[in-house]
């Protein structure tokens, strides 16, 4: 979760919200939360689990964003 | 009111103390979503106000305040978590307890600092994104 902090700390551009998945379940039903942490892109789930650093923005730089 | 035991929340306070700038936290509440059938009956947005009033006790640098339904949230109990009172688009969405209190307070440890701790290669590559980008991570207290 942290690292999607940072990532929005450092751009202007990157907004980052941790949601708490048993307080939101029809959200978290509609990303197909399973197991946390799940991690959501621009409205699309991508993964599940921490990744170090340099994956992770790889992950969330990933041409599938453009 | 204390949220931690202790000898916890003495550590929070020292780490609290290495803010290097303030940090407001508004807490927005409104409607809340139904929990799940067999979820504890609580007061989801008066225990976040509780939490978030507990950890800005313990740091001058931080401080917080709560608004009915303010612009900017999808839904209730929130937090935007506020570097020097500014917007960077950080929230958290429910109630920050359990294991998520740690995801709150990196939150606000991250938004005292006045240089990211990201890598410097990090920083440049986010430094050339030409698009918007939402990340939104779903977490469980436990």
């Amino acid at each position: 979760m942290l690292l999607a902090y940072k990532t929005a700390l450092a751009s202007p551009r990157v907004r980052s919200a941790a949601i708490e998945a048993t307080e939101f379940p029809a959200l978290a039903d509609s990303m197909d939360v399973w197991s946390v942490p799940r991690i959501v892109v621009n409205g699309v789930p991508q993964w599940d689990g921490a990744v170090p650093e340099r994956v992770f923005l790889d992950r969330v730089l990933a041409p599938a964003f453009e | 009111m204390a949220i931690f035991p202790p000898e916890d929340e003495e550590r929070v306070r020292e780490l609290l103390d290495a803010l290097e700038r303030s940090v407001e936290l508004l807490v927005a509440l409104g409607p809340e979503e139904a929990p799940l059938p067999g979820a504890r009956d609580i007061d989801f947005g008066a225990e976040t106000q509780r939490v978030v009033s507990g950890l800005a006790a313990l740091s001058e640098r931080v401080t917080y305040r709560v608004e009915e339904e303010p612009d900017g949230f999808d839904r209730y109990p929130a937090i935007a978590i506020l570097p020097e009172g500014g917007d960077v688009g950080l929230r958290y969405y429910g109630l920050p307890w359990g294991y998520e209190l740690g995801s709150l307070i990196g939150a606000v440890l991250e938004a005292g600092r006045r240089e990211s701790s990201l890598r410097p290669e990090s920083l440049e590559r986010l430094a050339g994104l030409e698009r918007d980008l939402t990340i939104d991570v779903f977490v469980t207290p436990t």
